[in-house]
Protein backbone atom coordinates (compact mmCIF):
# COMPACT_ATOMS: atom_id res chain seq x y z
CA UNK A 1 0.00 0.00 0.00
CA UNK A 2 1.43 3.38 -1.00
CA UNK A 3 1.39 6.38 1.36
CA UNK A 4 -1.35 7.94 -0.78
CA UNK A 5 -3.50 4.80 -0.59
CA UNK A 6 -2.96 4.64 3.15
CA UNK A 7 -4.02 8.27 3.47
CA UNK A 8 -7.15 7.68 1.39
CA UNK A 9 -8.08 4.83 3.68
CA UNK A 10 -7.51 7.02 6.77
CA UNK A 11 -9.68 9.73 5.23
CA UNK A 12 -12.43 7.19 4.53
CA UNK A 13 -12.34 6.06 8.16
CA UNK A 14 -12.56 9.68 9.33
CA UNK A 15 -15.52 10.25 7.04
CA UNK A 16 -17.19 7.25 8.66
CA UNK A 17 -16.69 8.87 12.06
CA UNK A 18 -13.48 7.26 13.35
CA UNK A 19 -11.61 10.43 14.22
CA UNK A 20 -8.75 8.73 16.15
CA UNK A 21 -6.95 7.72 12.95
CA UNK A 22 -6.68 11.38 11.93
CA UNK A 23 -3.77 11.63 14.41
CA UNK A 24 -1.63 9.74 11.86
CA UNK A 25 -2.10 12.54 9.34
CA UNK A 26 -1.58 15.27 11.95
CA UNK A 27 1.68 13.74 13.11
CA UNK A 28 2.86 13.17 9.55
CA UNK A 29 2.34 16.75 8.40
CA UNK A 30 2.44 18.88 11.56
CA UNK A 31 6.04 19.98 11.06
CA UNK A 32 5.51 20.88 7.41
CA UNK A 33 2.35 22.88 8.09
CA UNK A 34 3.84 24.63 11.12
CA UNK A 35 6.95 25.62 9.17
CA UNK A 36 4.92 26.93 6.23
CA UNK A 37 2.82 29.02 8.60
CA UNK A 38 5.88 30.28 10.50
CA UNK A 39 7.76 31.31 7.36
CA UNK A 40 4.65 33.02 6.03
CA UNK A 41 3.74 35.05 9.10
CA UNK A 42 6.96 35.13 11.15
CA UNK A 43 5.34 34.64 14.55
CA UNK A 44 5.82 31.24 16.15
CA UNK A 45 2.79 31.41 18.46
CA UNK A 46 0.41 32.61 15.76
CA UNK A 47 1.89 30.06 13.34
CA UNK A 48 1.17 27.27 15.81
CA UNK A 49 -2.45 28.39 16.12
CA UNK A 50 -2.87 28.69 12.37
CA UNK A 51 -1.30 25.28 11.79
CA UNK A 52 -3.64 23.65 14.33
CA UNK A 53 -6.69 25.43 12.93
CA UNK A 54 -5.70 24.27 9.44
CA UNK A 55 -5.74 20.63 10.57
CA UNK A 56 -9.14 21.11 12.18
CA UNK A 57 -10.50 22.89 9.08
CA UNK A 58 -9.20 20.06 6.89
CA UNK A 59 -10.89 17.48 9.12
CA UNK A 60 -14.25 19.24 9.00
CA UNK A 61 -13.99 19.52 5.19
CA UNK A 62 -12.87 15.95 4.55
CA UNK A 63 -16.02 15.21 2.58
CA UNK A 64 -14.72 17.72 -0.01
CA UNK A 65 -11.37 15.96 -0.36
CA UNK A 66 -11.07 14.29 -3.74
CA UNK A 67 -9.37 11.00 -4.36
CA UNK A 68 -6.62 11.60 -6.89
CA UNK A 69 -5.38 14.64 -4.95
CA UNK A 70 -2.52 14.59 -2.44
CA UNK A 71 -3.64 15.22 1.13
CA UNK A 72 -0.48 17.23 1.86
CA UNK A 73 -1.16 19.51 -1.14
CA UNK A 74 -4.75 20.06 -0.06
CA UNK A 75 -3.65 20.75 3.51
CA UNK A 76 -0.99 23.17 2.29
CA UNK A 77 -3.57 25.14 0.30
CA UNK A 78 -5.67 25.40 3.48
CA UNK A 79 -2.78 26.71 5.59
CA UNK A 80 -1.77 29.15 2.84
CA UNK A 81 -5.30 30.56 2.72
CA UNK A 82 -5.31 30.96 6.50
CA UNK A 83 -1.93 32.71 6.45
CA UNK A 84 -3.20 35.08 3.77
CA UNK A 85 -6.24 35.90 5.89
CA UNK A 86 -4.04 36.43 8.95
CA UNK A 87 -1.64 38.72 7.10
CA UNK A 88 -4.48 40.75 5.69
CA UNK A 89 -5.85 41.23 9.18
CA UNK A 90 -2.41 42.21 10.51
CA UNK A 91 -1.33 44.31 7.53
CA UNK A 92 2.30 43.30 8.01
CA UNK A 93 3.45 43.83 4.44
CA UNK A 94 6.13 46.41 3.67
CA UNK A 95 5.08 48.44 0.60
CA UNK A 96 7.00 47.45 -2.53
CA UNK A 97 7.85 51.11 -3.17
CA UNK A 98 9.94 51.28 -0.02
CA UNK A 99 12.05 48.36 -1.15
CA UNK A 100 12.44 49.71 -4.70
CA UNK A 101 13.70 52.98 -3.30
CA UNK A 102 16.35 51.23 -1.25
CA UNK A 103 17.39 49.03 -4.15
CA UNK A 104 17.77 52.06 -6.45
CA UNK A 105 20.67 53.35 -4.34
CA UNK A 106 22.98 50.76 -5.88
CA UNK A 107 24.12 47.17 -5.30
CA UNK A 108 26.72 46.01 -2.82
CA UNK A 109 27.53 42.43 -3.87
CA UNK A 110 30.28 42.00 -1.32
CA UNK A 111 27.86 41.78 1.54
CA UNK A 112 28.20 38.50 3.40
CA UNK A 113 25.82 37.62 6.15
CA UNK A 114 27.25 36.44 9.43
CA UNK A 115 26.17 33.04 10.72
CA UNK A 116 24.91 34.43 14.00
CA UNK A 117 22.54 36.79 12.33
CA UNK A 118 21.42 34.52 9.53
CA UNK A 119 18.23 33.25 11.12
CA UNK A 120 17.23 36.75 12.16
CA UNK A 121 18.12 38.13 8.74
CA UNK A 122 16.15 35.43 7.01
CA UNK A 123 12.99 36.19 8.95
CA UNK A 124 13.50 39.93 8.43
CA UNK A 125 13.89 39.39 4.69
CA UNK A 126 10.77 37.23 4.55
CA UNK A 127 8.82 39.78 6.56
CA UNK A 128 9.83 42.56 4.19
CA UNK A 129 9.15 40.48 1.08
CA UNK A 130 5.84 41.02 -0.75
CA UNK A 131 3.34 38.33 0.22
CA UNK A 132 3.04 36.73 -3.22
CA UNK A 133 6.84 36.36 -3.44
CA UNK A 134 6.94 34.92 0.06
CA UNK A 135 4.39 32.25 -0.87
CA UNK A 136 6.45 30.90 -3.74
CA UNK A 137 9.73 31.15 -1.82
CA UNK A 138 8.31 29.23 1.14
CA UNK A 139 6.97 26.44 -1.03
CA UNK A 140 9.94 26.26 -3.40
CA UNK A 141 12.90 26.77 -1.10
CA UNK A 142 11.67 25.70 2.33
CA UNK A 143 9.34 22.87 1.37
CA UNK A 144 11.25 21.90 -1.77
CA UNK A 145 8.10 21.46 -3.83
CA UNK A 146 8.12 21.39 -7.62
CA UNK A 147 6.17 23.89 -9.68
CA UNK A 148 3.36 21.40 -10.41
CA UNK A 149 2.71 20.88 -6.70
CA UNK A 150 2.84 24.63 -6.15
CA UNK A 151 0.29 25.04 -8.94
CA UNK A 152 -2.10 22.71 -7.11
CA UNK A 153 -1.64 24.61 -3.85
CA UNK A 154 -1.81 28.19 -5.07
CA UNK A 155 -4.16 27.73 -8.03
CA UNK A 156 -1.76 29.60 -10.34
CA UNK A 157 -0.17 28.07 -13.46
CA UNK A 158 3.28 26.48 -13.06
CA UNK A 159 4.77 28.85 -15.65
CA UNK A 160 3.48 31.92 -13.83
CA UNK A 161 4.88 30.52 -10.58
CA UNK A 162 8.31 30.01 -12.16
CA UNK A 163 8.42 33.66 -13.20
CA UNK A 164 7.24 34.73 -9.76
CA UNK A 165 9.94 32.62 -8.09
CA UNK A 166 12.61 34.14 -10.32
CA UNK A 167 11.41 37.64 -9.45
CA UNK A 168 11.29 36.77 -5.75
CA UNK A 169 14.93 35.63 -5.88
CA UNK A 170 15.90 38.85 -7.68
CA UNK A 171 14.08 40.80 -4.99
CA UNK A 172 15.96 38.95 -2.25
CA UNK A 173 19.30 39.39 -4.04
CA UNK A 174 18.78 43.15 -4.14
CA UNK A 175 17.63 43.14 -0.54
CA UNK A 176 20.88 41.44 0.52
CA UNK A 177 22.98 43.71 -1.69
CA UNK A 178 21.55 46.70 0.14
CA UNK A 179 22.98 45.29 3.35
CA UNK A 180 19.66 44.57 4.98
CA UNK A 181 19.94 42.11 7.78
CA UNK A 182 23.54 42.88 8.77
CA UNK A 183 22.69 45.44 11.36
CA UNK A 184 19.09 44.71 12.04
CA UNK B 1 14.20 39.36 -17.66
CA UNK B 2 16.75 38.54 -20.38
CA UNK B 3 17.57 35.07 -21.64
CA UNK B 4 20.84 34.70 -19.72
CA UNK B 5 19.14 35.73 -16.48
CA UNK B 6 16.38 33.18 -17.07
CA UNK B 7 19.03 30.53 -17.62
CA UNK B 8 20.64 31.47 -14.27
CA UNK B 9 17.35 30.81 -12.50
CA UNK B 10 16.81 27.56 -14.38
CA UNK B 11 20.32 26.55 -13.35
CA UNK B 12 19.41 27.23 -9.71
CA UNK B 13 16.24 25.14 -10.16
CA UNK B 14 18.30 22.28 -11.64
CA UNK B 15 16.15 22.39 -14.76
CA UNK B 16 18.79 22.73 -17.49
CA UNK B 17 20.00 20.09 -19.92
CA UNK B 18 23.75 19.26 -19.63
CA UNK B 19 24.44 21.25 -22.82
CA UNK B 20 22.56 24.34 -21.62
CA UNK B 21 24.19 24.07 -18.21
CA UNK B 22 27.66 23.95 -19.77
CA UNK B 23 26.77 26.90 -21.99
CA UNK B 24 25.56 29.16 -19.16
CA UNK B 25 28.50 28.22 -16.90
CA UNK B 26 30.89 29.27 -19.68
CA UNK B 27 29.01 32.56 -20.05
CA UNK B 28 29.20 33.19 -16.31
CA UNK B 29 32.94 32.64 -16.38
CA UNK B 30 33.44 34.97 -19.34
CA UNK B 31 31.14 37.81 -18.25
CA UNK B 32 31.90 39.57 -14.92
CA UNK B 33 28.44 41.19 -14.87
CA UNK B 34 26.76 37.80 -15.22
CA UNK B 35 29.14 36.36 -12.63
CA UNK B 36 28.08 39.10 -10.17
CA UNK B 37 24.43 38.43 -10.92
CA UNK B 38 24.89 34.71 -10.34
CA UNK B 39 26.82 35.23 -7.09
CA UNK B 40 24.02 37.49 -5.82
CA UNK B 41 21.39 34.88 -6.60
CA UNK B 42 23.45 32.14 -4.98
CA UNK B 43 23.71 34.34 -1.84
CA UNK B 44 19.92 34.73 -1.86
CA UNK B 45 19.37 30.98 -2.20
CA UNK B 46 21.99 30.27 0.47
CA UNK B 47 20.22 32.60 2.85
CA UNK B 48 16.96 30.75 2.21
CA UNK B 49 18.54 27.34 2.60
CA UNK B 50 20.25 28.36 5.83
CA UNK B 51 16.84 28.48 7.53
CA UNK B 52 16.56 25.74 10.11
CA UNK B 53 13.45 23.66 10.16
CA UNK B 54 11.42 24.29 13.30
CA UNK B 55 10.06 21.35 15.20
CA UNK B 56 6.66 21.23 16.84
CA UNK B 57 6.16 20.46 20.50
CA UNK B 58 4.82 17.13 21.69
CA UNK B 59 1.42 18.57 22.62
CA UNK B 60 0.65 19.86 19.12
CA UNK B 61 -0.98 16.71 17.81
CA UNK B 62 -2.96 15.89 20.96
CA UNK B 63 -4.30 19.44 21.12
CA UNK B 64 -5.55 19.16 17.54
CA UNK B 65 -7.19 15.82 18.27
CA UNK B 66 -8.94 17.25 21.34
CA UNK B 67 -10.31 20.15 19.33
CA UNK B 68 -11.76 18.02 16.51
CA UNK B 69 -15.52 18.37 16.29
CA UNK B 70 -17.43 15.31 17.39
CA UNK B 71 -18.95 13.75 14.34
CA UNK B 72 -22.48 12.46 14.60
CA UNK B 73 -22.34 8.71 14.45
CA UNK B 74 -23.74 7.55 11.10
CA UNK B 75 -27.01 5.62 11.25
CA UNK B 76 -25.36 2.58 9.68
CA UNK B 77 -22.83 2.43 12.53
CA UNK B 78 -25.59 2.74 15.10
CA UNK B 79 -27.54 -0.09 13.48
CA UNK B 80 -24.42 -2.24 13.25
CA UNK B 81 -23.70 -1.54 16.91
CA UNK B 82 -27.24 -2.39 17.89
CA UNK B 83 -27.22 -5.76 16.15
CA UNK B 84 -23.59 -6.82 16.53
CA UNK B 85 -22.49 -4.96 19.68
CA UNK B 86 -21.84 -7.20 22.68
CA UNK B 87 -24.41 -7.05 25.45
CA UNK B 88 -25.74 -9.17 28.27
CA UNK B 89 -29.39 -10.16 27.96
CA UNK B 90 -31.35 -11.27 31.00
CA UNK B 91 -34.38 -13.34 30.18
CA UNK B 92 -37.49 -14.26 32.07
CA UNK B 93 -40.78 -15.76 30.95
CA UNK B 94 -42.53 -12.39 30.58
CA UNK B 95 -39.85 -10.98 28.26
CA UNK B 96 -39.84 -14.24 26.24
CA UNK B 97 -43.61 -13.98 25.72
CA UNK B 98 -43.33 -10.29 24.76
CA UNK B 99 -40.56 -10.91 22.19
CA UNK B 100 -42.45 -13.89 20.75
CA UNK B 101 -45.56 -11.75 20.33
CA UNK B 102 -43.59 -9.03 18.52
CA UNK B 103 -41.94 -11.60 16.21
CA UNK B 104 -45.32 -13.12 15.46
CA UNK B 105 -46.74 -9.73 14.50
CA UNK B 106 -43.74 -9.03 12.25
CA UNK B 107 -44.01 -12.39 10.48
CA UNK B 108 -47.75 -12.07 9.97
CA UNK B 109 -47.37 -8.50 8.70
CA UNK B 110 -44.69 -9.65 6.25
CA UNK B 111 -46.88 -12.44 4.92
CA UNK B 112 -49.80 -10.02 4.55
CA UNK B 113 -47.59 -7.49 2.78
CA UNK B 114 -46.32 -10.09 0.28
CA UNK B 115 -49.79 -11.38 -0.43
CA UNK B 116 -51.07 -7.87 -1.21
CA UNK B 117 -49.16 -8.09 -4.51
CA UNK B 118 -47.59 -4.68 -4.12
CA UNK B 119 -44.09 -4.35 -5.63
CA UNK B 120 -41.45 -1.68 -5.60
CA UNK B 121 -39.05 -0.96 -8.36
CA UNK B 122 -35.78 0.15 -6.91
CA UNK B 123 -32.33 0.82 -8.20
CA UNK B 124 -29.67 -1.91 -8.14
CA UNK B 125 -27.94 -2.29 -4.81
CA UNK B 126 -30.65 -0.53 -2.83
CA UNK B 127 -32.74 -2.54 -0.41
CA UNK B 128 -36.47 -2.70 -1.04
CA UNK B 129 -38.28 -0.30 1.22
CA UNK B 130 -35.46 2.26 1.20
CA UNK B 131 -36.75 5.66 0.12
CA UNK B 132 -34.68 6.26 -2.96
CA UNK B 133 -35.13 8.86 -5.66
CA UNK B 134 -33.62 8.56 -9.08
CA UNK B 135 -32.17 11.91 -10.02
CA UNK B 136 -31.25 12.82 -13.59
CA UNK B 137 -28.38 15.23 -14.10
CA UNK B 138 -27.19 16.66 -17.38
CA UNK B 139 -24.26 18.73 -18.54
CA UNK B 140 -23.69 20.30 -21.93
CA UNK B 141 -20.15 19.70 -23.23
CA UNK B 142 -20.21 18.96 -26.99
CA UNK B 143 -16.40 19.05 -27.25
CA UNK B 144 -15.77 16.61 -24.40
CA UNK B 145 -14.68 13.04 -25.04
CA UNK B 146 -15.90 11.82 -21.66
CA UNK B 147 -17.81 13.33 -18.77
CA UNK B 148 -18.44 11.76 -15.41
CA UNK B 149 -20.31 12.67 -12.27
CA UNK B 150 -18.23 12.64 -9.07
CA UNK B 151 -19.59 13.41 -5.66
CA UNK B 152 -19.55 12.42 -2.04
CA UNK B 153 -22.20 9.79 -2.84
CA UNK B 154 -19.65 7.85 -4.96
CA UNK B 155 -16.53 8.84 -2.95
CA UNK B 156 -15.57 11.38 -5.64
CA UNK B 157 -14.77 8.55 -8.01
CA UNK B 158 -14.15 9.66 -11.59
CA UNK B 159 -14.84 6.15 -12.93
CA UNK B 160 -18.03 5.33 -11.05
CA UNK B 161 -20.28 8.01 -12.55
CA UNK B 162 -19.60 7.80 -16.32
CA UNK B 163 -22.23 9.86 -18.16
CA UNK B 164 -23.81 9.08 -21.55
CA UNK B 165 -23.55 11.47 -24.46
CA UNK B 166 -26.64 12.49 -26.42
CA UNK B 167 -26.58 13.67 -30.03
CA UNK B 168 -26.82 17.33 -29.06
CA UNK B 169 -23.62 17.14 -26.97
CA UNK B 170 -25.45 16.90 -23.65
CA UNK B 171 -24.15 14.31 -21.18
CA UNK B 172 -26.67 12.68 -18.87
CA UNK B 173 -26.77 10.29 -15.97
CA UNK B 174 -29.45 8.98 -13.61
CA UNK B 175 -28.37 8.24 -10.04
CA UNK B 176 -30.43 6.64 -7.27
CA UNK B 177 -30.01 8.65 -4.05
CA UNK B 178 -31.48 8.52 -0.60
CA UNK B 179 -32.80 11.74 0.94
CA UNK B 180 -29.96 14.02 2.02
CA UNK B 181 -27.63 16.76 0.92
CA UNK B 182 -24.89 15.84 -1.56
CA UNK B 183 -21.87 17.63 -3.04
CA UNK B 184 -20.89 16.91 -6.64
CA UNK B 185 -19.02 18.11 -9.72
CA UNK B 186 -18.70 17.08 -13.34
CA UNK B 187 -15.31 15.79 -14.50
CA UNK B 188 -14.55 16.54 -18.12
CA UNK B 189 -12.07 14.24 -19.93
CA UNK B 190 -10.90 12.83 -16.62
CA UNK B 191 -9.23 16.00 -15.34
CA UNK B 192 -11.34 19.15 -15.60
CA UNK B 193 -13.53 19.60 -12.51
CA UNK B 194 -16.52 21.76 -13.40
CA UNK B 195 -19.41 22.94 -11.24
CA UNK B 196 -22.93 22.23 -12.46
CA UNK B 197 -24.20 25.56 -13.85
CA UNK B 198 -27.75 24.42 -13.09
CA UNK B 199 -27.15 23.54 -9.43
CA UNK B 200 -29.47 25.03 -6.83
CA UNK B 201 -26.55 26.15 -4.64
CA UNK B 202 -22.77 25.84 -4.29
CA UNK B 203 -20.14 25.49 -1.62
CA UNK B 204 -16.35 26.12 -1.67
CA UNK B 205 -14.43 22.89 -2.19
CA UNK B 206 -11.06 24.03 -0.80
CA UNK B 207 -9.47 23.76 -4.28
CA UNK B 208 -10.61 27.15 -5.54
CA UNK B 209 -13.79 25.77 -7.13
CA UNK B 210 -17.32 25.40 -5.89
CA UNK B 211 -19.06 22.09 -5.42
CA UNK B 212 -22.63 21.93 -6.60
CA UNK B 213 -25.14 21.04 -3.90
CA UNK B 214 -27.99 18.61 -4.49
CA UNK B 215 -30.78 18.21 -1.96
CA UNK B 216 -32.99 15.15 -2.03
CA UNK B 217 -36.08 15.55 0.09
CA UNK B 218 -37.83 12.61 1.70
CA UNK B 219 -40.37 10.90 -0.53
Amino acid sequence: MTIQEEEYSIIEECRRGTSEVYAVLVERYQEMIYNVAYRMIGDSEAARDIAQESFIAAYTSLRNFRHGSKFSTWLCSIVMNRCRDHLRSQKQMVPLDDISELVAKGPNPEVILSDKQTAKDLQAALRAMPEDYRQVIVLKHFEDLDYREMEAILGVSANALKVKTYRAREWLKKYIEKGHGQDE
Amino acid sequence: MNKDLLQLHRLLDGGLSPEDEKDILQKIEADPRLQREFDGLVSAVNLLESGERLSVDAAFSSEVMKRLPVRKEPLSTKIRGFFFGERVLRWNVASFVAVSAVLLVIIVSGLFYQSSGKSYRVADGVSPGTAVKTVSLSFNAPEAKAVSLAGDFNKWSIEAGAMKRKDDGTWTIAVPLKPGVYHYMFVVDGEGWVSDPQAESYRDDGFGNKNAILRIDSI
